[in-house]
């Protein structure tokens, strides 16, 4: 665990741990969190972690199996089953999703690194190796060319060499969750290499050839999903219960009773919401609910199986249970007999059923499916409700999601929006598509497992706390309340850890939301605030 | 000398033989799912920010608007300037864009040379003279001439120059470094080579007329004229250079040509009745192996998708819990 720098052929490396982070390499933060002891120290996996789960990389775990191998012949079984899904990724019918892309990738990259500083988690990190955007995708080429092309073992004395054994295979598979998929590195490739990319190649070779996935994602996540309806696992029971909370909720506050439209049949949009923000923040839901009712929108929810839910794991690590999960989705919108389904406040919900899983739709379940924001700025653009900004007097900054902005090209309606609503509305430099994850990408929002949460909260979501205190700066005093919109229940979920990692509301009096929040709380209509200032 | 001429259209012949079998290849790859990344510069009145035509409620009733300007520009930024090392690695753009300015006139070299063996095979010298056969075009052939010159001397400079820059960064940045194999060098020095013996065989031909001499034997399959032996050294080893190059990382001038049309800037939607639509349903018959417990080896994705019951997805366990 030197300083010395990592080298590509470090990761089949006999050493129990191959890095190891401290504070002092941290990129540094602004005020008040430039001087030391400002925020929590790290800590050291514990010993009995280390013969079951994987901390060989950089002692954090993102996947919670204990799925370390213990002999010889385990070792040798695994590296048996990595090519043999190695050989899939590179076929074409197990791979038809994305073997082009991947190939173009694997193939053209000119290890020029001007990739590399557009990572939010390598600069975060202090530049670890490990973390730089080439690093698993030169060891995954590597590989490919040794052990799967003809003569690949000598070829590779000239090409790169690598040595593929058990700890290569399980720090690989590691390091493909250190990465959020965000795909900034991508956006600055002369050669349009696509390196958050071979992070999710990876993830599902593990996944579709394995079942190796953190639990978050697969066990309790898809596969939770489609068996129970949820990835909380919350039933439609249960989802019916909370409907009639929130209807409650909104008659105190807007002072008169809405029926919120759940299994109509016929209505023009099937809205879907992250079934998180049904559990940790009603008051979305019933925003958008007081909204598209004031609007005059006709819409429903659906209180069946997997569609309160829309959230699509799978387009993070596994182009199949990401299909069936699409498919159910549109499977329940066209027994409903919608037009449309639109996407709540949900990042990667919005990017897996309109961008990436519109190609595994095909004759009735190829519905049309869109953003909510668009339908939101036309409720603010075409007046259909009384909004007085004043209400909204309060510094606002706004977090793009990913999925939503870079990922998918959603990045006007929302900013129009605020610029209408918020009067001290700051952007975040830089922001639009060129904007910096909140580190809970690609699931790591979710995965809250052993020491994990403490890898992404330091350094995955640094980089995001570091705009966010520079974005109020000018009012950083804990007298001023302050806003982060967040239109993406995983980026809310991400900020609102990294909030409380480094004890933000309390420090610097920083809160945040989603969007809908913000229009509710400008409503002319409505006597209370609709914003409470309540960290949860 | 024919065998040299031999090698010259063998090693041209396997060129152009082997980037057209690999485009083939790319070019028939199945339709993979989108992966499309922002800004999208077909995107028309949106492209400045990024947008996309999610940006509109109901955007599937609507035309979509796409504008070839717009990419076309980011494209000729990409190619003639390699816009995205400006930006972004400002150090080794000054080495890496002069070398491929040099590469880009090294062709032009090229194809003024063919120009001009053309003419002279039309029976017009290249010369510094006029040719008043001509008539009003007499200052072509000496336009040529020098312009020939002229590119040639500093495509040579620009590529021997900042050949050896290159090979100096990626020895002197450390990010560079570790990253590059035995190979890498060797492009490099490959490259070099071939630009420093063209040095030398211009050494004993300073107007190119030996060039477009060769050229003309070429074009009309006649002995060739007498060379120097640096040019045959020079062009031994540029039939080389053409002959490895399409086997290399080299070739990714086409590559990013796919990279980006038919990835990064493919944000075309599957509306019903389409195309797209219709490829979609073929792939989706595509056969699975993978073997993971929630995977059923065999079936085709549709029935993965359609016929597998949720209570059948397995998950994985520990051995000893199996
Ligand atoms: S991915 Fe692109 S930018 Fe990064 S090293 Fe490779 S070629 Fe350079
Ligand atoms: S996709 Fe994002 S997190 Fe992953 S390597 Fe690229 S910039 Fe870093």
């Amino acid at each position: 665990m030197a300083k010395e720098k990592v080298r590509i052929e470090d990761i089949s490396k006999p050493v129990e741990q191959l890095v190891k982070l401290t504070l002092d390499d941290l990129m540094p933060l602004p005020p008040p969190y430039d001087k030391p002891g400002e925020e929590p120290e790290l800590t050291e996996p514990s010993p009995d972690w280390r013969d079951r789960y994987v901390t060989d990389l950089d002692g954090y775990i993102a996947i919670d199996l204990p799925w370390k191998p213990k002999t010889k012949e385990e070792e040798e079984e695994l590296v048996k089953k990595f090519l043999s899904g190695l050989q899939k990724l590179l076929d074409k019918e197990n791979n038809w999703t994305f073997l082009q892309p991947l190939m173009l990738s694997i193939e053209y990259c000119a290890r020029c690194q001007t990739c590399s500083d557009a990572c939010p988690i390598y600069i975060s990190s202090g530049r670890k190796e490990i973390y730089r955007p080439t690093y698993r995708a030169e060891v995954l080429r590597r590989i490919i060319k040794k052990y799967l092309s003809p003569g690949g073992k000598i070829k590779a004395k000239f090409t790169g060499d690598i040595e593929l054994n058990a700890k290569t295979v399980i720090r690989l598979a590691e390091d493909a969750y250190r990465c959020t998929l965000c795909r900034r590195c991508t956006q600055t490739c002369p050669i349009g290499v696509d390196n958050g990319l071979i992070s999710h190649e990876i993830r599902k070779l593990f996944s579709q050839e394995m079942g190796i996935a953190p639990k978050a994602l697969h066990e309790l996540g898809t596969v939770q999903h489609l068996q129970k309806g949820s990835s909380t696992g919350l039933t439609p029971e249960g989802f019916k219960d909370i409907i009639e909370f929130i209807e409650d909720d909104i008659e105190e506050k807007l002072g008169r009773r809405i029926k919120i439209p759940v299994d109509e049949k016929g209505a023009e949009i099937l809205l879907i919401h992250n079934a998180g923000e049904y559990l940790s923040w009603p008051e979305n839901p019933a925003a958008f609910a007081i909204l598209f009712e004031e609007a005059g929108i006709s819409w429903t929810l659906s209180s069946e199986q997997v569609a309160y839910d829309a959230v699509n794991y799978g387009v993070w690590y596994d182009d199949v249970q990401l299909a069936r999960v699409a498919t159910k989705h549109a499977e329940i919108a066209a027994k409903l007999e919608v037009e449309k389904i639109v996407v709540g406040e949900c990042g990667h919900a919005h990017k897996a059923i309109s961008v990436v899983a519109d190609r595994v739709l095909a004759d009735e379940y190829n519905i049309p499916r869109e953003s909510c924001m668009p339908i939101l700025w036309d409720i603010v653009r075409k007046k259909k409700i009384n909004f007085d900004p004043e209400k909204n007097n309060f510094p606002v900054t706004l977090h793009d999601p990913c999925n939503m902005v870079r990922l998918m090209g959603v990045v006007e309606p929302q900013r129009k929006i605020l610029h209408e609503l918020a009067p001290q509305f700051r952007e975040m430099t830089p922001n639009g598509v060129y904007n910096y994850c909140c580190g809970g990408g690609s699931g790591f929002a979710i995965m809250q497992s052993m020491n994990f949460p403490e890898w992404r909260n330091a350094v995955a979501a640094r980089m995001k706390f570091k705009q966010i205190l520079e974005a109020f700066q000018d009012c950083i005093s804990p007298d001023i309340n302050k806003y982060v919109c967040a239109p993406c229940s995983n980026c809310k979920g991400a900020i609102r850890d990294m909030l409380d990692y480094y004890n933000a509301p309390e420090k610097c009096s920083i809160y945040y939301g989603g969007l809908v929040e913000l229009m509710v709380n400008a409503m002319v209509d409505l006597e209370e605030p609709f914003i409470e200032w309540e960290f949860h | 000398m024919i065998w040299l001429q031999a090698l010259v259209y063998f090693s041209f012949t396997v060129f152009v033989l082997v980037v057209l079998a690999k485009v083939v290849k790319y070019a028939t790859m199945p339709i993979h799912l989108r992966w499309e990344l922002y800004p999208v510069p077909h995107e028309k009145g949106r492209a400045e920010h990024g947008g996309s035509y999610f940006e509109e409620a109901d955007w599937w009733k609507k035309p979509r608007e796409t504008t070839l300007i717009g990419e076309l520009k980011d494209m000729l930024m990409e190619m003639l300037f390699i816009k995205r090392v400006f930006e972004y690695k400002r150090p080794l753009w000054w080495f890496t864009y002069p070398f491929h300015t040099g590469i880009y006139l090294i062709l032009v070299w090229f194809a003024l040379v063919f120009i001009g063996a053309l003419f002279e095979i039309a029976g017009f010298p290249i010369s510094t003279a006029l040719v008043q056969q001509l008539g009003f075009l007499s200052w072509l052939p000496p336009l040529i001439y020098y312009l020939t010159w002229i590119v040639g001397v500093l495509a040579m400079a620009l590529m021997l120059i900042f050949g050896l820059g290159l090979l100096f960064r990626r020895l002197a940045d450390e990010g560079m470094r570790s990253y590059s194999s035995p190979i890498d060098y060797f492009n490099l020095l490959f490259i070099i080579a071939v630009v420093a013996t063209g040095v030398a065989a211009w050494q004993y031909d300073s107007d190119f007329a030996v060039a477009r001499s060769f050229m003309k034997s070429l074009i009309t399959f006649s002995p060739l004229p007498s060379v120097s032996g640096a040019t045959v050294l020079h062009v031994v080893l540029l039939s080389l250079l053409f002959l490895y190059l399409p086997f290399t990382k080299m070739t990714h001038f086409f590559g990013k040509y796919f990279t980006y049309h038919k990835v990064l800037w493919e944000d075309e939607p599957n509306l019903r009745g389409s195309e797209i639509e219709s490829e979609i349903k073929k792939v989706l018959n595509y056969r699975i192996s993978w073997s993971a417990p929630h995977m059923k080896p065999g079936m085709t994705w549709a029935d993965e998708v359609l016929k597998v019951s949720p209570n059948e997805i397995g998950v994985w366990k520990k051995e000893e819990e199996k």
